[in-house]
Parts: structure tokens; C-alpha cells; sequence
């Protein structure tokens, strides 16, 4: 592909998604505060909070039929998710401003959207936006006890340590095991040869891949 | 030449009882041992021979005994009179077999007493994350994938994957320091 075709193509894609277009064709004579209350509002849902109560405030104030809003609503949600999407080192501020007169966004709309994509707020929603990717489950609490079995029913004089972990997960199961003292040995060699590894991939030019 | 036959069958006898009482290996019976090596030996006698060695075999590992212990209660059933008694072939035989197999017998009793699943196993996988449905991730770092495999004994292992970011695997190494340092307290002190 050459460079002058990516320079043409929106960063929506070929096709402006539906939201997107009735979103522009509604938002012709909304005035600028009520945008810029709806424009929060959406910005903290995609940040995972709740937001019903400020939308429907905003709502009722606005004088806007419901749905023109919803329309509105919709449409920020996904023009605002799709340009998170990108890295910003694949889309420049100029061409986003571009692509969004050509949906025919009033120029001080565009400066509001402009300003939430690439201001301060973009790493918050770059971090609220990556915990909906798939995860697996992460360790949200780690206990653990070292015991020395003294006597056992077959074992006169046992002697013998061993560690009983507890993991609560994120995902809300718990997982009690025993690790005898070798198995011990290995799991932790092996956490910290993970942890070497990771620091040596940041070391090495791997994380800096570009598109 | 007869004594040398003599002792490999006891030999035979003693690893038998270990692989059916120790081992779990059913396949290992009285009577296999009996027909395989002691065709000649009457039943009867065989029995009693088979259940003298399976009693001491069963008082030396309870006793976890260590070589001293060993010579010391061996001697003492050699002292024995009549039937009970020892030979010295076979005092010499269960010496041999308890030098080769203690270490294996003491995990095999140690794992009787142990109730809890036990770690059987770890993999782990280290990736980076370089593109998303959500967006996000050419700021996020490496991320650790791990695979722990835990089971009871006898019973089929259940596989457990976790995720860890770098200082969720710091952490863990840290929570590992701290197990190893109450490990040695207890290992340096006995």
C-alpha cells in the first residue's frame, strides 16, 4: 500500500461506522455546553464508571429529544473507543482533526474530541480500556504457612517441612496446595528467572516496535 | 554358588515388599514372589518368611532408621533364638536393601501423610502484548504467564493459569524470600 493511499483513509476505517455518521447529522445545533457535559459523561464510561446519574442530568437540562441524544451518545462512545485503539504514534493529531471535518464535526467539537484523545486524560483510558481485554486471572491475595510434619501415622519421626500456599485469585477461586521443600526450591528459581527475563526484554529493542 | 542364588532371591523378596507395600504397585503379589523366587520353598514356610521381612522392613522404615540404628537392630534380631531369629545372610541382605531404598521409601511414607493437592509442576511463558480489541496496549509491559499443576496423590493433576505483570512477579519473588528465610530457620536449628 502506498503512502499517500494511508494518508486518505480515515483512521474509522473505510466504512464510517453508522453511530458515527448520525451522531454528525445530530449534533448540528447542540450548543457547546451541553456537548462538552454529554462529552464527560461519555469519557467516564469509558473509563468504567457509572454514569447513569450525570447522563440523565444532562439530559433532562439539555432539551434535546432522547433520541437525538441517544444518537449523540452512541456515537462519541465508538468515535472516542476507535481512536484509543490507535497508538498515537499511528494517528497524528492533524489527521485526526482532518478526518473529523470530514464527517462534518463542528470545528469546536473537534477540538473538545482532540483533547480527550491526546491530552492527559489518555492514559487513564488507555489503562481503564486494557482491563477489558482478556486476562487471565491475577493473584489478588497470597498466604502461606511453613509446616515441619513431626510424626506421621507411617512415619515415627518425620521431620519434615513443607509450605502450604493459599492463592485467592482475581477471578474469586481459592487454590490451597502443599510444595515440599524441593518443589519449593524449583517454583521460586523459576519466578525468578521470569523476572530476569522480563527485565532483559525491556532492556532489549523488542518493546520498542513501531507501525 | 547356592548362596550367592540365595541372596538375590532375598534381595528379590525385600524390593518385592518394598513395590507392594511402599510403591503402590499392586501387581507385585505374595504369590508372584513366591512362585518367582522360592518355587521350592513350601507355602507355609514361605508365608512366614514373607511376613517376618514385611514386620521388619515395616519397624526399619518407621523408625526411618539410619546405618547405626540399622547394625544395632539387626544385631539384636540376629541374637534371637529359633524361628524369630535373623540370619546374618539376611541381616546382610535387608542392610543392602535399606541403603539403596530409604531415601525412596521415607518420601513414599512422607506423601501418605499428605492430604492437600501438592505442586506437581510449574511452565511459565513470558509475552508481550502488541496489539488489542480494546486499544491500550503498546504502553502495557511484558506479562509472565504461568501454568501451576497441582494434584493429590493418585488422582489426576488440575492446572491452574495466572497472569503477572512485572511487579506482581516481584512481589511473588519477595513473598518466596521470606518462605526461604523461615525454611532455613527451621533446617538450621535441627
Amino acid at each position: 500500500m502506498s503512502s499517500s493511499h494511508v494518508k486518505d483513509l480515515s483512521f474509522l476505517g473505510v466504512r464510517i461506522p453508522p453511530e458515527i455518521e448520525s451522531m454528525s447529522k445530530n449534533l448540528n445545533d447542540v450548543d457547546q455546553e451541553t456537548f462538552r457535559k454529554i462529552l464527560k459523561a461519555v469519557v467516564s464510561a469509558l473509563e468504567g464508571k457509572d454514569c447513569r446519574e450525570v447522563m440523565r442530568s444532562t439530559a433532562d437540562g439539555s432539551g434535546i429529544p432522547q433520541e437525538r441524544l441517544s444518537h449523540i451518545i452512541a456515537g462519541m462512545y465508538r468515535l472516542l473507543s476507535e481512536a484509543i485503539r490507535i497508538p498515537t504514534s499511528s494517528l497524528k493529531h492533524e489527521a485526526f482533526k482532518e478526518d473529523l471535518r470530514e464527517l462534518r464535526i463542528p470545528e469546536e467539537f473537534i477540538t473538545d474530541f482532540s483533547s480527550v484523545v491526546f491530552g492527559y486524560r489518555r492514559a487513564a483510558l488507555e489503562s481503564a480500556t486494557s482491563q477489558n481485554d482478556p486476562h487471565l486471572p491475577t493473584i489478588e491475595d497470597f498466604k502461606w504457612r511453613v509446616d515441619v510434619a513431626i510424626s506421621t501415622s507411617s512415619l515415627a519421626r518425620a521431620l519434615q517441612p513443607s509450605v502450604l500456599m493459599q492463592m485467592k485469585l482475581s477471578n474469586g477461586s481459592f487454590h490451597r496446595f502443599e510444595v515440599p521443600v524441593s518443589k519449593f526450591q524449583e517454583l521460586r528459581y523459576n519466578v525468578a528467572l521470569i523476572l530476569k527475563e522480563m527485565n532483559d526484554l525491556e532492556k532489549r529493542s523488542i518493546l520498542k516496535i513501531q507501525d | 554358588m547356592a548362596d550367592v542364588e540365595a541372596a538375590k532371591s532375598l534381595s528379590g523378596l525385600l524390593n518385592g515388599i518394598a513395590q507392594h507395600v511402599y510403591y503402590n504397585n499392586s501387581d507385585v503379589t505374595e504369590e508372584l514372589l513366591r512362585v518367582q523366587l522360592f518355587p521350592d520353598l513350601p507355602r507355609d514356610q514361605f508365608t512366614a518368611l514373607h511376613e517376618k521381612m514385611k514386620g521388619l522392613v515395616k519397624s526399619i522404615a518407621t523408625a526411618d532408621m539410619d546405618h547405626a540404628q540399622l547394625e544395632a537392630f539387626l544385631t539384636a534380631q540376629t541374637k534371637k533364638q529359633g524361628g524369630a531369629g535373623l540370619s546374618s545372610e539376611q541381616a546382610a541382605a535387608l542392610t543392602r536393601f535399606w541403603k539403596s531404598q530409604r531415601v525412596r521409601v521415607r518420601e513414599s511414607l512422607l506423601a501418605q501423610s499428605r492430604w492437600e493437592p501438592g505442586l506437581r509442576g510449574l511452565s511459565w511463558r513470558v509475552d508481550l502484548q502488541t496489539a488489542a480489541s480494546q486499544g491500550g496496549a503498546v504502553h502495557s509491559g511484558p506479562v509472565a504467564l504461568m501454568e501451576l499443576e497441582l494434584g493429590r496423590a493418585g488422582q489426576e493433576s488440575e492446572f491452574v493459569c495466572l497472569e503477572f505483570d512485572e511487579a506482581a512477579v516481584n512481589q511473588a519473588l519477595k513473598k518466596m524470600a521470606e518462605i526461604q528465610e523461615s525454611i532455613d530457620r527451621i533446617v538450621h536449628r535441627t
